[in-house]
């Protein structure tokens, strides 16, 4: 393997990122590196399913369609992270965490896009971005009150 | 009846390590020559073996070639129980289906867990766990190392849906070492006060360390008999048992980790022909301090007192209305998972409790939860003689 071509993630060593080739998850993330929120649904009925769920259980159906999704929603809940695991996490503060409803329906579990964004209250409205970590885009929140993304002026 | 009702009628223990040391396999014979000890019996009486190992920490957990290293003879009934933290309960549950069938005599059930590894914490050891694929590996690619941080998104839903407050997990902690001080297989044994809690680090907010669990490594083995013939002359008789698993998808617009549980203590009471009322204690699975208030509301254990008022005003502490966790449950006593809760409410019926024995108990509510929440186990205890 040659040196990585992209910048390391604010948060994260490389090591966690996701083997994209091998995953389950693969369509997010294929969506994600080309910024499109990709979520799945029941081919049949429409439902929002879990990230890993191959039946639906509304309507009993196999086809599980994944489709890109307005990159929009509140925050569920939130915490502030402060253990950080030697090797896994190099950020050098308190990193947020945040676990967010989608307006697809779906939820997802996320960090922020930048280290300086403090983590939204429940039921405050974010967009989704993406940042790059191991070279796999991985879903991002970004506070969408624009005061709420400078740390400090 | 009570004749034929499945009792406990062997408790054994491993002491309860902090320190990296024997392996699962070691401690489960240890646990099970201890249980079948204090039962009376050896391991050619046993015809039933049930174990149990937590998910995914390392590679040797206890499985059932157990049978074969452990010293038993030909048995009638093998098998591994996985349901997450309701295994300890659902191992119980199939000791006794297959007592009441015949499919079995006399059953041991154990559990075993060596977390702790050289040259890692605990919380190290969980945080490295978890893989790079699925739904885990994305969110351990957002910064979701180990279970803290999800058990934070938890408290923090749960206390902005309830108005909890970190008081309320700070009396949660309290409480609980209060009960741990009276308990010699506690691991932490030191009196802690709400400074001594506000000065833990904190993990992820608003969880500190000291809301955490503390993992051992130790076993715990269980012998289940229905033969009055047999075993410990306390008879812990199993009233009733009940399960839960709410199947919550993690949507918008709704709640993943709440609801549920309640249905599995009431089937569990009515099996035993109880009201709450009757409950002398209550031992619930308490792998961080949030959840006891969280299992207090969904029980419906505090006579409709929100839970957090209930502990602070003493309802779970020593003389409150449902003495609750008396070993120090897994905060203080010991994670050992589902056999913790187990093995203390044995300790309290045998009314071998010492100097946190709940005075007269002679039932009690057994309670086990299992991932994030979505498994609930009850299980109703009575001391028949």
């Amino acid at each position: 393997m040659t040196a990585a071509q992209h910048a390391p993630d604010w948060l994260l060593d490389d090591g966690l990122a996701p083997d994209v080739n091998h995953d389950p998850l693969a369509p997010l993330y294929d969506g994600s590196a080309r910024g499109e929120l990709v979520l799945p649904f029941c081919g049949s009925c429409g439902r929002p399913l879990d990230l890993e769920q191959p039946v639906c259980d509304g309507c009993g159906s196999f086809e599980c369609v994944w489709r890109a999704v307005e990159p929009a929603g509140t925050v569920h809940s939130a915490t502030v992270m402060h253990r950080a695991e030697p090797g896994l996490v190099h950020a050098d503060a308190p990193y947020p965490i945040i676990d967010v409803e989608l307006t697809s329906g779906h939820r997802l579990i996320m960090t922020t896009l930048e280290s300086t964004m403090l983590p939204p209250t429940i039921g405050a409205p974010v967009r989704i971005a993406f940042r790059i970590l191991g070279g796999v885009a991985i879903p991002a929140a970004q506070p969408t009150a624009p005061s709420e993304t400078e740390a400090t002026s | 009846m009570t004749a034929q009702a499945a009792a406990l009628v062997g408790l054994g223990m491993t002491p309860m390590s902090l320190k990296p040391g024997d392996t699962p396999l070691r401690l489960a014979c240890e646990a099970t020559r201890s249980a079948l000890a204090d039962a009376g019996l050896t391991h050619s009486d046993v015809d039933g073996l049930l174990v149990g190992s937590s998910q995914g920490v390392r590679p040797d957990r206890l499985g059932v070639a157990f049978a074969a290293q452990g010293g038993f003879s030909d048995l009638r009934l093998l098998e591994h129980v996985e349901i997450k933290g309701a295994t300890t309960i659902a191992m119980i549950q199939r000791a006794q289906l297959a007592l009441e069938t015949g499919a079995a005599r006399t059953v041991v059930c154990v559990f075993a867990d060596a977390p702790l590894v050289a040259g890692k914490g605990a919380g190290s050891t969980y945080a490295h766990s978890g893989g790079r694929t699925g739904a885990r590996g994305l969110e351990r690619a957002s910064g979701l190392l180990g279970s803290v941080p999800t058990y934070a998104l938890l408290t923090n839903r749960w206390m902005h849906l309830n108005a909890g407050t970190a008081e309320d997990l700070c009396a949660v902690t309290t409480v609980t070492r209060d009960w741990a001080l009276g308990n010699p297989d506690a691991v932490v044994r030191t009196p802690l006060d709400a400074d001594g809690y506000f000065a833990s680090p904190m993990i992820a907010e608003p969880l500190r360390r000291l809301d955490c669990a503390r993992p051992v490594n130790g076993a715990v083995a269980v012998v289940v008999s229905n033969d009055p013939a047999v075993g410990h002359n306390v008879r812990l008789a199993v009233r009733g048992v009940g399960r839960d698993h709410p199947l919550r998808h993690r949507r918008a617009g709704r709640e993943s980790w709440f609801g549920g549980g309640r249905r599995a203590v009431d089937d569990a009471l009515a099996a035993a022909g109880m009201a709450r009322s009757d409950l002398d204690t209550a031992q619930l699975y308490d792998p961080f301090s949030v959840v006891t208030l969280l299992l207090l509301d969904e029980y419906n254990l505090t006579g409709g007192v929100p839970a957090g008022e209930f502990v602070r005003s003493g309802g779970t502490a020593k003389g409150g209305a449902l003495p609750t966790n008396t070993g120090g449950g897994q905060l203080s006593g010991f994670y050992l998972q589902g056999m913790t809760p187990l093995a203390e409410a044995m300790i309290q019926l045998r009314d071998q409790g010492g100097d946190r024995q709940v005075a007269g108990a002679t039932t009690a509510l057994v309670g086990g939860i299992g991932g994030r929440i979505d498994h609930h186990a009850a299980m109703i205890l009575e001391r028949t003689a």
